[in-house]
């Protein structure tokens, strides 16, 4: 079946900063239609193994598949072209834009009336983001940046969404809710990959759990497995048992 | 009001206009303050000067200085009008070239070898010396200079102020072709590039680029050639600079153009401009630039005045030099940031909009 097909796989990967190792053989495989978690403690690797997926570390060897070819020299931007949306943690959006201006600018290539249709389907999905049309984007608050950053993910369609620690910095409470937009865009069909710190909210939502320890993968499997693994958790989450 | 100070004024501060428009626009892209920027209209300068000159040879064609009478006054018109279009688009087109080989011929390879931004500002100056050099030794060619004589232009101090198009108002004020020509120009400079970066989706581009380029690239935005439309547009106002510096030397603090004062002097008002303007601004860069302009030549006439000693008049680059001074200390945003909204807001005791940033 397709939908047992996962969107994108990793096989024995080796890959870092330039001569700076950080993942050491990793393989994963990414469920389409799925929200999966990574979590592990700082410097984990958990940032570098979203960023292998977009092609913003070097791969030393083993292969990187997206749905089905080798994408493993690819630039990122190519990568984009493929239906890749990378949600960067910090600056993923234009402060000095307005809110429209953003959206406009990550629809730039598509066709007018398309663009405004699916300008339509983000304010539909965020409709706060509707609120603030005319506002620069600066001026918002840390939730609504967040949002708008999907928002501008959505214009491009992407079959794969790879968001890095959407809540980092953020407070508890607007944390929440941008998890909660994180699950809103599951549901509207696309693929979600999620680096998370918060632990617990993190793999609440998601589907599939992948636990990072060290530039290795040391868990695999669904969330909520994940979630009751309680040697885990005192090992390396920190999580209160 | 010394109507002819003022006109002279605005010539050289829209000159400066120009330029520190050009200073901040590649500072703003590419994050490299280009101290060749000034001299690469001293090559569109030359290359105008030449072209005109070869123009009217080739045309056979004689400056005539007898004044018509028209309705605003008695008008010189000394060559046809394809003499001076041909002159304003050579002075853009090689200041477009001049700007590129630059980027291309330059700095890009210098980055791609990893040049930090010192090294890139560092090579700017040897491209300087590199215009500098080259410019002498065309300006001594005996054909270049045979070429000029034909027209009575010295290639050692270039100069067309006599073939500028002026008027004679029938109360005597004296109205020079460039003084329009500057004017029109930093109206629709103002004008178009507004339009330009909040109109156009290249404009939201650019801004785009500017203000987070891995996010643009991510967006599927080329960078590269946003950073490259960035230099031809600087290089285009540059060469305008050019043209207004060749037909009006003498206008202001604009020295006629020679192998021995080949435009040093302005590389220092010019970036006095663009920090003034804030340095991130490319409004601010242009009121910077006319500000300098203006202070530069008003404030030293007023101290001339005053004491009775004209040799004030030659420190004027003292108070562009006091201008940066201030602004670096009280003001370094420069204009752009005393136009900003915060200021006034907390004058009027209006609260930040909420939750501004958790970050």
């Amino acid at each position: 079946m397709a939908e047992e097909e996962p969107i994108m796989r990793l096989e024995n990967v080796n890959a870092g900063y330039e001569k700076l190792q950080t993942l050491f053989d990793v393989s994963l495989e990414i469920p389409r239609g799925k929200i999966t978690v990574i979590v592990g403690p700082n410097g984990a690797g958990k940032s570098t193994l979203l960023k292998t997926l977009f092609g913003l570390t070097t791969v030393y060897s083993g292969k990187v598949i997206f749905e089905g070819k080798d994408i493993t020299g690819l630039p990122p931007h190519e990568r984009a072209k493929l239906g890749m949306a990378f949600i960067f943690q910090l600056n993923n959006i234009f402060a000095n834009l307005t809110v429209i201006e953003n959206l406009r600018l990550a629809g730039h290539d598509l066709p007018k009336d398309e663009l405004e249709k699916r300008i339509n389907e983000v304010f539909e999905t965020f409709p706060r983001l509707r609120e603030r049309m005319y506002q620069k984007a600066g001026t918002m608050s840390g939730g609504e940046r967040q949002m708008l950053a999907m928002g501008i993910g959505m214009i491009r369609k992407p079959k794969l969404f790879l968001i890095d620690e959407p809540t980092a910095g953020l407070a508890p409470k607007i944390a929440k809710e941008v998890l909660a937009n994180v699950k809103r865009l599951n549901e509207q069909g696309y693929t979600v990959v999620l680096v998370e710190q918060n632990v617990k909210a993190g793999l609440e939502i998601g589907h599939k759990g992948v636990l990072v320890v060290s530039g290795r993968i040391v868990f695999d499997g669904p969330a909520e497995q994940l979630l009751a693994r309680k040697d885990l958790a005192k090992l390396y989450l920190g999580l209160a048992v | 009001m010394d109507w002819n100070l003022f006109t002279s004024t605005t010539i050289y501060a829209s000159v400066l206009a120009l330029l520190s428009l050009g200073i901040t626009l590649i500072y703003m892209t590419t994050k490299v303050f280009n101290f060749a920027h000034p001299r690469l209209s001293l090559v569109a300068a030359y290359a105008a000067a030449t072209l005109m000159a070869y123009y009217a040879q080739s045309t056979g064609a004689q400056p005539n200085l007898t004044p018509k009478s028209s309705f605003l006054g008695s008008l010189t018109v000394p060559f046809s009008w394809e003499f001076y279009v041909i002159g304003v688009i050579v002075a853009m087109a090689f200041g477009v070239i001049a700007a590129l080989v630059e980027y291309y011929g330059i700095l890009k390879p210098l980055q791609r070898r990893g040049a930090d931004y010192l090294m890139l500002m560092i090579a700017t100056l040897a491209y300087d010396f590199l215009l500098v050099a080259t410019l002498f030794i065309y300006n001594t060619h005996v054909d270049v200079r045979k070429v000029l004589a034909r027209i009575g232009v010295l290639s050692t101090k270039m100069s067309m102020t006599s073939y500028d198009v002026t008027i004679v108002t029938s109360g005597g004020a004296f109205i020079s072709g460039s003084f329009i020509f500057s004017v029109i120009l930093i109206l629709l400079l103002g004008v178009s590039l507004y339009l330009l970066l909040f109109k156009t989706t290249l404009g939201v581009k650019m801004r785009a680029s500017v203000e987070n380029p891995p996010l643009a690239e991510v967006l599927g935005i080329n960078v590269e050639r946003v950073y490259a439309i960035s230099w031809i547009i600087s290089g285009l106002t540059a060469g305008l600079a050019g043209y207004l510096m060749l037909m009006a030397a003498g206008a202001g603090n604009l020295k006629p153009i020679s192998a021995t004062s080949p435009a040093d002097e302005i590389v220092v008002s010019a970036f006095a401009g663009s920090i003034i303007g804030g340095v991130n601004s490319i409004f601010g860069s242009i009121a910077g630039g006319l500000l300098i302009g203006y202070i530069e030549l008003y404030i030293p006439n007023w101290l001339a005045i005053w004491t009775g000693n004209a040799e004030l008049f030659k420190y004027s680059k003292v108070i562009s030099m006091l201008a940066v001074a201030i602004t670096l200390l009280f003001a370094p945003e420069g204009l752009a940031g005393l136009l900003k909204g915060e200021r006034w807001k907390k004058l009027f005791g209006r609260k930040e909009e909420e939750g501004v940033s958790e970050e």
